[in-house]
Parts: C-alpha cells; sequence; structure tokens
C-alpha cells in the first residue's frame, strides 16, 4: 500500500469528464493496482478513483492511470508532503459479525434452542452455492437446515430458501426443513417464511449466553 | 368491524378485503386472515343478491367519510360502486370466487352471560404474551374448574387467572387455547347486558353475539403448569387502597424510563414508592398501607404492576410477597376470584 499526501489536481476522462482542483489530499495506491483520491471527510468514499485492473505511469509530476474501457486518470502532483509504502500482507477476509457468528456458535452447542431433540449434523453444511450455517436432524431423522441472522429480514428467508432447494437434490437429505432463526424476525420475513414452509424462530441472545435480564420471568 | 380481521400480510391478496354477501335483505360482511374470521349480518334494503370483495381499510374509510344517511353498493358492474350523498366511489374489486369459505361452526352451543366473561376477558387478556416465537403464550387458556370457567393468561413475566363460577361452558376436565387476539376482539364488543353463545369444535371456536360472530383456530400445544407457578404459602399480605395505589405509581413512573422499575419498600403501615433515573432524577411517594411484616424491598416493571392494580377489582388490594426474587401474588382483599401474579425486577 502506497499513501502518498500531496497538493494536486485530478482529472477524469471516460464516461464523463471530471475535474478536480488543486488542493492537499490522500492518493492511496494499492498493492492490486487500484488508485484512491481522498479528501479529509466524506467517510470512506474517494473523491475519485480507478479499479484494478489498471496501469499506473508516473512520468515526472503527471501520473496517468488507464484502463481497459480506456478511462483515464491523470494526477498533476504539484507537491508532495509525504510518501510511504507498507507491506499490508494478505488480509484474512471479511469476518462475519461478531453477534452472529456467535449465535450460530451458541445454537450449535445447544440446537434444542430451535426445537426439540434437534441434533446437530455440522455447522457450515456445504451446498453448491454456499454453505448453510447449521444442518441437524430432528427426533424423526428429517434433516433440519438453519439459517442463523442477527435481523430475520427477507433476504436472508429467500437465501435460506436456495439452500433448501440445493439440499433437497440430496437423497440423503430429502424432505429437508428449513429453520430461520434470528433475533428479531421482521414481519415480512415471517409471513415469507410461513408460505415457503419455513419455520422461523426468534432467539434471545442473552438467554442463550447465560446473561440473567434485571426482569424476572416466571418460567 | 369485520375488516379488523382481513390481513394485507397473507399470501392470499384476495384476504385484505371484506366479503360481502346480499341474500334478500340481509347482508353479511366478513373479514379473515384464516385464523380469525369476524362475520357480521345487517339488515339493508336489498335490491339484487350477490357476492363482492371490497378492500376492507379503504372501504371502511369511505363508509366513515361519508355523510350521514344511506350508504348504497352497486356491484353489478365490474368496478362496484359505493355512493353515499353525492360521492360516488369505483373500486377495483377482488375476485369474490377466490375468497376462502368457512363452514358453519359445529358444535355444541352454550350461552353465558357476556357481564362476566367481558370482565374476565379485560383482566387476562393483556397479560398474554404478543410473541409469535411461544404461540402457546399468546392464547389464554380457557378451563373448566370446579362447575365453572378458569381464563388464564401468562406472558411469562406475570400471569392472570380469573375464575367464572357458574359458567359450565367446558365438560370437566376439558380446556382450549383461544388466540388473545380473538379475545380482545370479543371483549371490545361484549354488552354487559348481552349473552354471548360460544360453539366449540375440535380445531376452532366460535363466539356468537347476535348478528355477530367471532371465529377462531384453537392454538394446539401444551399451556404451562401454571398451578405450580401459584405459591402454596401467604405472607403476610400488605393490604392498600387500590386507587391511592395506582395513583401514586402513575406518578412516580412519570420519572421511569423504558426499563425502569419501580422500587417497593413494604413497611410497618406504609408502602413507598420510589423511581430512581439516572439522566432526570428520582421520584418518591408514600402510600397509606395495613402491613405488620418485616421490611421488605422489591423493584417491579411499572408497567405490568399498573395493568395488575387497573384489573384486580375491589376498593383494596392486598400485595403479597415472601422475597425480591419470589413472584408477588395481587389480589383483591374482599374476592378470591382473580389473581395477578407478578415476577420482580432484579435491581442492585
Amino acid at each position: 500500500m502506497r499513501l502518498v499526501i500531496a497538493r494536486c489536481t485530478v482529472d477524469y476522462q471516460g464516461r464523463l469528464a471530471a475535474h478536480l482542483p488543486e488542493a492537499i489530499r490522500l492518493i492511496m495506491v494499492k498493492a492490486d493496482g487500484c488508485v484512491a483520491i481522498h479528501a479529509d471527510g466524506g467517510a470512506y468514499k474517494p473523491l475519485n478513483w480507478m479499479n484494478a485492473p489498471n496501469k499506473l505511469s508516473e512520468d515526472g509530476d503527471t501520473w496517468t492511470v488507464t484502463n481497459p474501457a480506456q478511462e483515464s486518470l491523470t494526477i498533476t502532483v504539484h507537491e508532495i508532503i509525504s510518501d510511504s509504502d507498507h507491506d499490508l500482507g494478505i488480509d484474512p477476509g471479511l469476518v462475519k459479525d461478531g453477534v452472529e457468528a456467535h449465535l450460530q456458535e451458541l445454537l450449535a452447542a445447544d440446537p434444542t434452542t430451535l426445537g426439540d431433540e434437534l441434533e446437530l449434523v455440522r455447522r457450515e453444511y456445504p451446498t453448491d452455492i454456499g454453505p448453510v450455517d447449521l444442518l441437524c436432524r430432528d427426533a424423526e431423522g428429517t434433516a433440519v437446515a438453519v439459517e442463523v441472522k442477527r435481523r430475520g429480514e427477507i433476504d436472508g428467508v429467500e437465501q435460506l430458501a436456495r439452500y433448501l432447494e440445493r439440499l433437497e437434490r440430496d437423497p440423503i437429505l430429502r424432505g429437508v426443513k428449513g429453520v430461520f432463526a434470528a433475533q428479531v424476525v421482521k414481519p415480512q420475513a415471517r409471513v415469507l417464511a410461513e408460505s415457503r414452509g419455513i419455520r422461523w424462530v426468534e432467539i434471545d441472545y442473552d438467554a442463550l449466553r447465560g446473561i440473567e435480564r434485571p426482569q424476572m420471568r416466571l418460567f | 368491524m369485520a375488516g379488523r380481521a382481513s390481513t394485507t400480510r397473507n399470501v392470499l391478496p384476495v384476504l385484505s378485503g371484506v366479503r360481502l354477501s346480499l341474500t334478500g335483505d340481509r347482508l353479511s360482511v366478513t373479514g379473515s386472515d384464516l385464523e380469525l374470521t369476524i362475520t357480521s349480518w345487517i339488515e339493508v334494503a336489498g335490491a339484487q343478491d350477490g357476492v363482492a370483495v371490497l378492500p376492507a381499510k379503504l372501504a371502511a374509510d369511505i363508509v366513515r367519510h361519508f355523510e350521514p344517511g344511506a350508504i348504497e353498493i352497486d356491484a353489478t358492474g365490474d368496478r362496484p360502486r359505493v355512493s353515499g350523498g353525492r360521492s360516488e366511489f369505483f373500486l377495483n374489486s377482488m375476485p369474490a370466487d377466490e375468497y376462502p369459505s368457512r363452514p358453519e361452526p359445529v358444535g355444541e352451543s352454550v350461552t353465558l352471560a357476556a357481564g362476566d366473561l367481558s370482565e374476565g376477558l379485560r383482566q387476562v387478556v393483556k397479560a398474554a404474551s404478543t410473541d409469535d416465537s411461544r404461540p402457546v403464550l399468546t392464547g389464554v387458556l380457557m378451563a373448566a374448574e370446579d362447575e365453572g370457567l378458569r381464563l388464564v393468561s401468562t406472558d411469562s413475566y406475570r400471569l392472570a387467572v380469573r375464575d367464572l363460577p357458574g359458567a359450565a361452558v367446558l365438560r370437566a376436565g376439558q380446556q382450549v387455547l383461544v388466540p388473545s387476539r380473538a379475545l380482545n376482539e370479543v371483549a371490545r364488543v361484549l354488552d354487559e347486558d348481552d349473552s354471548v353463545s360460544l360453539v366449540l369444535s375440535e380445531n376452532d371456536v366460535t363466539f356468537e353475539l347476535g348478528d355477530l360472530h367471532i371465529t377462531t383456530q384453537l392454538i394446539q400445544g401444551d399451556f404451562p403448569d401454571y398451578r405450580k407457578l401459584i405459591p402454596s404459602t401467604r405472607p403476610q399480605p400488605l393490604v392498600v387502597n387500590r386507587q391511592s395505589f395506582m395513583d401514586a405509581l402513575r406518578r412516580v413512573k412519570l420519572m421511569a424510563a423504558e426499563h425502569t422499575p419501580v422500587r417497593l419498600t413494604m413497611a410497618t403501615d406504609s408502602l413507598v414508592l420510589r423511581t430512581v433515573n439516572t439522566d432526570l432524577g428520582e421520584a418518591v411517594e408514600e402510600v397509606d398501607a395495613k402491613y405488620d411484616g418485616e421490611e421488605l424491598p422489591v423493584a417491579f416493571n411499572p408497567e405490568y404492576l399498573l395493568h395488575g392494580l387497573e384489573v384486580t377489582p375491589g376498593d383494596e388490594v392486598s400485595l403479597e410477597s415472601t422475597d425480591a426474587s419470589k413472584p408477588a401474588m395481587l389480589r383483591a382483599v374482599d374476592s378470591e376470584e382473580f389473581l395477578y401474579l407478578l415476577m420482580p425486577v432484579r435491581v442492585s
């Protein structure tokens, strides 16, 4: 990762023309070739950028980034304030939301929270379109696929429905049932799940973690 | 009224409508979400028998906004016309043949006075859970008890039990679990002086109130064993004027945020209520009471406590508690027919 803080002007030519007048900015040149020009604000979004694959050529004060679509980003450097290189190594990738991953872990440890006599077969059971969070068997031996979300919304139900369709093709799992588990299942997701024959369950994260709530229960 | 059972959340779009069926001068209006079905009949000046389904909410809004006077519905064309005064609405109708039909309720009909049932429902329905993930707790248990009827509901934080002596609706030992949502609708329309007939079949129950029938599916499943939750020993009660208790609670509750408990201290001949809100301050009020037990601090969710006080009958109520971590019992001093059990809130 190369980080350059410089007084510069930037011109983009491609689907449209855009010009950034002279100012101090951060130029990020990533190891994969991506170039992004940031101001000191605006959250994560750069003022202008060019995704990889592209080609960066430096000719004195003029940097030119071009890509196969013949778009070009021309950076004219008037003053370099800082120029440093850092090796960030290999990124481990996006880790699932902590609560969601922990929910999956807790439910895997005690699937009976989702229904009587469920037994875990495997976490992250693979299908050819991605792994389903939990695969269990119920008391009758029927396969039960469980998708775990922190917030249960329609897209989560759709995702589970796709997994079920793939799992149903496996003769060992045929007749597989679906359970959609979340801390909160939105009303639209409940309707969609019920219409697809998928059972939904709201999970009490605190109770699963054994955290006592101030409001005590009768049972 | 029928439109209250219609739904936009069902896979059958036609259920967002109300079904109107005219036979002679009698018009039936039905709304349903398949679990709850409400049908009312009214006398009209009928011109031609027929059936139509109109969008429930829109039709109700239109009729509500008409000038006082007669309303005319003409469903003979492609688009039913609803008119009143000088207003005319042409509604895109919904396919009447897709509206699911319900068989007439079959079963033994039992009639009881509406007054007691109305009060009983008012006392218990609100204590039922609204969390659909535990369906059995969203229902009210109706159970035969000592040649009468017992109504029980719980959301796991509180339990309401009401006995209706003499209301022999069920066979000895019989019990059914009726969705609280349906009973809420029944309670809304019960008139103290009326009678109500219950027709109970294997999977549903119909409440017949004159020209209004409310049918609901029964909830299948085992209701928690509530009897073992009721303490067998009766500790020293604190007796307090119900209205004074409620007034004081409503005042100190002003200081409570969403999860702020009300802290009660039961002391000799007094009850002290206190709420502490770290952002706003503190409220304290003392209420006269009769009590000669040991001083006992205990905290409750103020909403649950207030609801218990609101539905407990009589001028004086008895609050019985043995421990800040055990359920407290609220009941009328001069009646054993209603019991409200409430779990405390843990406070530091």
